[in-house]
């Protein structure tokens, strides 16, 4: 049906190969190297909804014209990292932080060399950190955000300033929390000072019926951030749990709200890309990514949809109030008392989203 | 009987059955459809719901456990839950299939050549993204939406009334709202059987109409009746959608909770297991129910 | 023509319309948000435009979704209908030994939770080398409206018209002819109704389409996606409300057809 393009992609491979061969033959030299603008192949990129928007790749597109790029897409954390057991056919795939021990594990990412990255220097070293294992890169650090209480100035008394005001009974039917078990084991842990990477059995079981009191205060959860945006405009919730996202759309709909800053700390997740272990188009791949951390693609992410990028030199060149109230660009110590998301392990996984689903089943 | 069945006449496919060849033509493409599309897909999950957990190789020979089903059992929530997605589904199903019984009986009896219009026209709205419709009636029922504004600027009540949404009335109730044009489908096509003839030689027999319609039409639909219950019945036992967008807290689902164990936590043996629970349950269930009913009603020997 | 008749047409007609009109109303509602310059669904209301109908026929993504959509609903409703008027043929005009394990395997996908059988199919059709794709898609769709389709088109068939076929194959016609002749005419609004029904599981389906679409995405999920950042929802209305009016204006215009 589309035979053209697989003999695009048959080229593009040969091309690669005929490359690599030569490359390899004369020492690494980049004289015999296609030149960007007719290289051609094609790429499956497993993505979030919504990130298949050429803006979120715009470097890519205006450099690598002739690259087909496709995406397949992945509701949450968990539905990616099924996918990509299940054999998909993604090059390079998008997991945050808390996910990414699971795909070193299972052998599931391959090592970059950061050495072919030509945006690598503008990321933060913290940033860098966030994509490495033993020593080893294999993720690329791209958006980035916080989490913490987003609350209607004008239903609410006074200002919020700790993570238990989720669980207060004066916002009892306006609360929303993130359908997420291991958040709300997070959310518990800032609460009470436990320990997020050790949680004991006698914990899991506090934090399972805090969560289940907590439960009937929610006038529902929400899985994405489209859910919560019309609750909190609509008046129906008060208090949410909240990545800045929907903060700086509400205050761009006018609605008076405010993100806390609270005496816990707020928390911080990190996106990363990676390239799949399978992946017949590793260099291309790493291309991409490459292209990734590219001014265009930042500045896009952080103006159109209010995530924060890891490229710095992005974000020390925002300029729009809104968002510099969003990110708190004008104020460094809030990322000093940020509370970065730990890696899950495979226990706590499923310990974690257990007790999630039976707190929701014993409503 | 004006309708019974010829005596003697082969009905089979014994060797005399000059349809042998017909029924292997028919029976093939659905069968290899089902092979392939389901059969080995259950297969699939049933092989899941007894291994360990994800890592590993997925297709490769792991040692079973029946881990899962205990911890099911062992969890009362889940139970209950099943228990009351089922009581919902019942309730649902029989809601929606007497509410979609006059509907079909109109469309039958009523519009004359214009039923196949009115039936399209039952179903087009359901071409629109369920998400964004949802998302106009949350508009009408929340707290601040119309239907409160409207109740609160009369002084109706004092303050907005919470209880239209997110809570497992609204999950009902937009269930039944949504299956109901289906439901009236099995029964529409049942109605069809009967000939309205039949309807004027009660009269001159001078039965009343209700009369008519419990001896001759009621139990000439019987099997679309039936039809539509199972369709409406099953699929809701496990329903996941709408009590995502308007159940809130209280209103979640056995379904929700099988779909969290694949998208949320990537655990899906456990998810797997909590499903073979709910298809040998409902599968029991149906098979049950059928007989009770009546054995042979809805293949009409 | 007994008395009792007249006042109950009426109520029958009213409940009728009561109906679709509860089932029109959000409709209504979203093609006045299609036309007002409000970002988001709610009150009060910003003012006439049409911008958002404009900017639905630049999004090429958008249009190619719908049309993705399009083809996969028709082919697999078509496919359904096919399927299930066979197993309906087969359950109320044979007997045979695996009658019950046909009955309860056609009814079957109306049990299994989508995203079940959507990880399922995606493990198996990668297992065997099968690229993801709209086929794969309409492969899925397919099995599942199977049980609508084989339900309705069962209702209709169960008993007596078997004579009109034992009617037909006396006087010398074979099966299948009897079956072109005789059986399917007489099954066709239940056809009918079995393939809108099929139709209306495919083109809303999310679930499905979001495990095994590969790299074209169906409508729902494309419009799933852009749900996502709440800033493109107008057009994504805008376009329901345009599939909508088409349609509506497509049956609407058959019907003055078929009248005349």
């Amino acid at each position: 049906m589309h035979s053209w393009r697989s003999r695009f992609a048959i080229r593009g491979a040969i091309g690669l190969v005929v490359v690599s061969a030569m490359v390899g033959a004369c020492g690494g030299g980049t004289a015999t190297e296609v030149p960007p603008g007719e290289q051609t192949g094609s790429l499956t990129v497993l993505d979030w909804s919504g990130y298949d928007a050429e803006d979120f790749w715009a470097d890519f597109k205006a450099t690598y014209p002739n690259v087909d790029v496709a995406f397949e897409f992945g509701i949450s954390d968990a539905d990616i990292y099924g996918k990509m057991k299940a054999g998909s056919q993604a090059d390079i795939f998008h997991p945050y932080t808390g996910w990414l021990q699971f795909y070193v594990d299972e052998g599931l990412v391959a090592e970059i060399d950061t050495s072919k990255l030509t945006n690598w220097d503008a990321v933060p070293d913290s940033f860098k950190a966030i994509g490495q294992f033993d020593g080893k890169q294999y993720f690329i650090p791209w958006d980035w955000g916080f989490t913490s209480i987003l609350y209607r100035t004008d239903k609410v008394e006074g200002e919020i300033d700790s993570w238990s005001a989720l669980m207060d009974e004066a916002y009892d039917g306006h609360i929303s929390m993130w359908d997420d078990g291991p958040a709300a084991v997070t959310v518990s842990s800032y609460i009470h000072g436990y320990d997020e990477t050790a949680i004991t059995e006698d914990q899991l079981a506090a934090i399972k019926q805090e969560w289940t009191d907590q439960a009937s205060l929610n006038i529902a959860y929400w899985a994405a951030e489209s859910d919560l945006v019309p609750l909190m405009q609509s008046g129906d919730a008060w208090v949410a749990y909240a990545w800045q996202g929907a903060y700086a759309t509400l205050l761009g709909e006018g609605v008076p709200v405010a993100y806390a800053d609270p005496k816990e700390g707020r928390n911080s997740w990190v996106g990363v890309y990676g390239i799949s272990a399978a992946s017949e188009n590793h260099d291309l791949a790493l291309k991409f990514l490459d292209q990734k951390l590219g001014e265009l693609t930042g500045n896009n992410l952080v103006s159109l949809y209010y995530y924060g990028s890891a490229n710095g030199d992005v974000m020390a060149g925002i300029t729009d109030e809104t968002l510099k109230e969003a990110f708190s660009v004008d104020d460094p110590s809030i990322l000093e008392n940020t509370n970065f998301t730990p890696n899950l392990t495979a226990e706590q996984r499923d310990a974690w989203t257990a007790m999630w689903a039976e707190v929701k089943a014993s409503q | 009987m004006i309708l019974a069945r010829r005596a003697g006449a082969p009905r089979d496919a014994r060797s005399a059955d000059p349809r042998r060849r017909t029924f292997w033509a028919l029976a093939l493409p659905p069968a290899l459809a089902l092979a392939v599309l389901l059969v080995a897909p259950l297969l699939f999950m049933a092989a899941l719901s007894v291994r360990t957990d994800l890592s590993g190789t997925l297709l490769a020979p792991f040692a079973p456990t029946l881990k899962h089903y205990a911890q099911f059992l062992a969890t009362p929530g889940f139970i209950r839950s099943l228990g009351i997605s089922t009581l919902t589904a019942l309730g649902v199903a029989a809601a929606a299939t007497a509410l979609a019984y006059p509907l079909a009986y109109f469309l039958a009896f009523r519009a004359g050549r214009r039923a196949a219009f009115y039936l399209v026209l039952l179903l087009v709205p359901f071409w629109t993204s369920y998400l964004l419709r949802v998302m106009a009636w949350k508009l009408m029922l929340g707290g601040e939406g119309a239907i409160n504004s409207v109740l609160m600027w009369t002084g109706i009540v004092d303050e907005p009334i919470s209880a239209l949404l997110y809570n497992r009335g609204a999950v009902v109730v937009t269930l039944v709202y949504v299956w109901i044009p289906f439901a009236a489908l099995p029964i529409l096509a049942a109605l069809g059987r009967v000939d309205v003839r039949l309807h004027d030689a009660a009269a001159d027999l001078y039965a009343t109409p209700f009369q008519q319609f419990r001896r001759v039409t009621l139990p000439l639909s019987l099997p679309g009746v039936i039809a539509a219950f199972l369709m409406v019945f099953i699929p809701t036992v496990g329903e996941y959608v709408t009590p995502l967008l308007v159940g809130g807290t209280s209103g979640t689902m056995y379904g929700n909770i099988i779909q969290d164990f694949f998208t949320r936590a990537a655990n899906w043996p456990y998810g797997s297991a909590l499903a073979m629970v709910m298809l040998a349950g409902t599968l029991v269930l149906v098979a049950v129910g059928l007989r009770l009913v009546s054995p042979r009603r809805l293949l009409d020997r | 023509m007994p008395v009792g008749r007249r006042p109950r047409r009426r109520l029958l007609g009213g409940y009728f319309w009561l109906v679709v009109a509860l089932l029109y109303l959000p409709i209504a509602i979203l093609f006045v948000f299609s036309i007002n310059a409000n970002n988001t669904l709610s009150f009060p209301l910003e003012g006439f435009t049409l911008a958002w109908y404009e900017r639905l026929f630049e999004t090429p993504a958008l249009l190619r979704a719908v049309r993705n959509s399009l083809g996969v609903a028709i082919w697999s409703s078509l496919a359904a209908t096919a399927l299930g008027a066979m197993v309906a043929i087969l359950l109320s005009r044979f007997e045979f030994r695996g009658k019950g394990a046909l009955t309860g395997l056609a009814v079957m996908p109306l049990i299994v939770p989508y995203v079940v059988l959507g990880v399922a199919l995606l493990v198996l059709f990668r297992a065997f080398g099968v690229p993801l794709s709209l086929v794969t898609v309409g492969l899925a769709h397919t099995i599942v409206a199977l049980p609508y389709t084989t339900l309705i088109i069962l209702a209709r068939l169960v008993g007596s018209d078997a004579q009109l076929e034992e009617a037909s194959m006396d006087l010398g016609a074979s099966y299948p002819a009897t079956l072109r002749l005789v059986v399917l005419p007489i099954a066709a609004p239940a056809l009918l109704s079995a393939w809108v029904t099929a139709f209306t599981v495919s083109f809303d389906e999310f679930a499905l389409a979001l495990f095994l679409a590969g790299r074209e995405p169906t409508f729902p999920v494309y419009l799933y996606g852009q749900l996502r950042f709440a800033t493109t929802l107008p057009v994504l209305i805008a376009t329901a409300v345009l599939l909508m009016l088409s349609t509506l204006t497509l049956i609407l215009v058959t019907e003055r057809i078929r009248r005349r």
